[in-house]
């Protein structure tokens, strides 16, 4: 009898471990909402929600200061759509290959690369891009080398990883039959596969994308060392750009009063971008799973 | 065996980066320097106070009617910290920076603005253009406390310029020895967050001769130093500029070090010297291609 008491409070006990720590990480998602919006929310109000979000101005130090953003949205936008384009056509590809053709002994091989591609860190992808990819970029397409080329190119790789690993298991999820039906009425393996196997695993491949894209637009380390972080509208694709994890690094460290709460506003924009992809990401696997 | 093929792998990926890496420099060697290419304007982030001396120095900032504008071309690839410059810099033949010349290292070539080589004993001549003045300031009329002259005499002396030295900026006096007086009181000084970190160092080195004296530095900005030695709240104000008319007027200014800023391009690249006209035209992108800085 006290033998079971003991075990029951031990089990109660860690109950409550368990619980404190799935609360400590939902604290923690809180405190960093209340923190960005109560610091970035009254910066904007003083500078103005549309002089803020649309003026294409960004002259901190001036006086009178411009604190418009724009260039640094355009940025992180032109810069993910590089990074998706990149990133998806050669990660859907593999994925393919990885899930429905790739010998067993090769498999071996490629996925713990990949697998690699996904532990090195942002600051060493960074390093690679700025002493390979830019004077590379620079001798062959011309301009500095900091570019929206080379940011896309860069973080098209970087999200590689997770754009396969999801996908891959996504086309593996598809039931064999469909395959095999495709087979059946007469198709190549390679038309079942890109009419029937993809188009089942479609919901999934799209949340790999969406997730790949929520680590482009949040990426700083590796994107300040080859962006060229010029803030000014995109003028190009061999042209540099600033995004909004750069503005805020960049000048955190000199920034004070209005700077400094336009650069917390700064995070509030990144913050509700990362928030509308995590928001899609969820409904698509409600979908999936429904 | 997992572990032997992540190193197969991590191999197989370092003999590409290699061959990359090869065959870029080695169209490079065969090149040349093309004078047709653009410059690559490098420039600090907003805020940085090199880059504030750099655009007031070299009229890149306009000031007009109370409005500071500064026209460094948006084209300018911004990078912060002096080491990121210097490193973007020795990586890329088109490039042109500007960092403190205290930093400045043989990884790139600082050319001579104006036919005048950048070097200490140049800014200690005053011929170097790109030179800033760390300037403190007392009252004019006011008493100044014999504590506050000891100290500004321990600045100028031998040994207050040589902490200025060791710590990578100009001396501009060669005063004697300072002999420790033994005073005792309280300091205030004010201003400059450029000049705030020699004078912490001084600070230091004058607390080490006269242990019994309590030195207070409050760090802000130069008019607000300016300010607060005109008013008397503080005994020794500190700017990284020269007064303006207004503040001079009620105001005595010493100057106690220099710090010079180098105009820096990489190792391979031939220009030797530029002029501040050219200079401002490129950081200004007026100037846009070597070929018209060159000539």
């Amino acid at each position: 009898m006290i033998f079971k008491n003991k075990s029951q409070i031990r089990e109660r006990l860690m109950e409550g471990v368990f619980l404190v720590a799935a609360l400590a990480s939902v604290a923690a998602v809180f405190l960093i909402c209340i923190f960005l919006f109560a610091n970035g929310i009254p910066g904007m109000a003083k500078i103005g929600f549309g002089n803020f979000i649309f003026g294409r101005i960004w002259a901190p130090t001036d006086v009178p200061p411009s604190y418009g953003i724009f260039p640094m949205i355009l940025g992180s936008l032109y810069v993910t759509a590089g990074a998706v384009l990149v990133g998806v056509s050669v990660g859907l590809f593999t994925a393919v290959f990885l899930a429905r053709f790739c010998p067993a002994k090769l498999h071996k091989v490629l996925k713990p690369a990949v697998d690699v591609l996904a532990g090195v860190p942002s600051v060493v992808y960074g390093f690679f891009g700025l002493v390979v990819m830019v004077p590379f970029v620079r001798e062959n397409f011309g301009g500095s080398g900091t570019s929206i080329l080379t940011a896309s190119l860069l973080l098209g790789i970087m999200i590689l990883p997770t754009i396969i690993g999801v996908a891959e298991s996504a086309i593996r999820a598809v039931p064999e039959t469909y395959y095999e039906g495709a087979l059946a009425l007469g198709a190549t393996p390679e038309r079942s596969v890109f009419s029937v196997v993809l188009p089942a695993a479609t919901s999934g491949v799209m949340a790999g994308v969406i997730l790949g894209i929520g680590r482009a637009v949040g990426e700083t380390m590796a994107v300040i060392l080859v962006a060229g972080n010029q803030a000014r509208m995109p003028n190009g694709i061999l042209g540099g750009v600033r995004t909004l994890t750069a503005n805020i690094v960049l000048e955190m460290g000199y920034a004070a009063d209005l700077h400094r709460e336009a650069l917390i506003a700064t995070g509030v924009v990144l913050f509700t971008f990362i928030l509308i992809i995590n928001l899609c990401f969820s409904i698509l696997k409600r979908r999936r799973i429904g | 065996m997992k572990t032997k093929q992540i190193i197969t792998t991590s191999l197989a990926a370092l003999l590409v980066a290699g061959f990359f890496g090869c065959s870029g420099s080695g169209e490079k060697a065969k090149e040349g320097f093309d004078k047709t290419r653009e410059i690559s304007v490098i420039t600090r982030e907003a805020g940085s106070g090199t880059r504030d001396a750099f655009v007031e120095l070299t009229g890149i900032l306009v000031k007009k009617d109370g409005q500071k504008k500064d026209n460094t071309t948006p084209e300018a690839l911004t990078i912060d910290g002096t080491q990121a410059v210097m490193s973007n810099v020795a990586g890329n033949e088109y490039a042109m920076g500007y960092i403190s010349l205290g930093s400045l290292n043989p990884t790139v070539k600082a050319i001579n603005v104006s036919g005048i080589e950048a070097t200490a004993a140049m800014i200690k001549e005053g011929t170097y253009p790109l030179a800033r003045p760390f300037n403190i300031a007392t009252k004019t009329s006011g008493t100044l406390s014999d504590l506050a002259k000891d100290f500004i005499a321990f600045i100028l002396s031998a040994d207050g310029q040589a902490v200025a030295e060791k710590n990578g900026y100009v001396s501009v006096s060669q005063g004697a020895p300072y002999k420790a007086t033994k005073l005792t009181g309280k300091i205030v000084i004010a201003g400059s967050s450029s000049v705030s970190p020699l004078m912490e160092k001084l600070k230091e080195a004058y607390i080490a001769k006269n242990p019994e004296v309590e030195i207070e530095i409050q760090t802000n900005d130069s008019s607000s130093g300016m300010l607060a030695a005109k008013e008397g709240t503080c005994d020794i104000g500190m700017a990284s500029r020269g007064l303006k008319d207004s503040e001079s007027s009620e105001l005595t200014a010493t100057t106690i070090a220099k710090d010079g800023i180098a105009v820096i391009v990489n190792q391979k690249n031939p220009i030797a010297n530029i002029s501040l006209e050219t200079l401002r035209q490129v950081y200004t992108g007026a100037a846009r291609t070597w070929g018209s800085v060159l000539n």
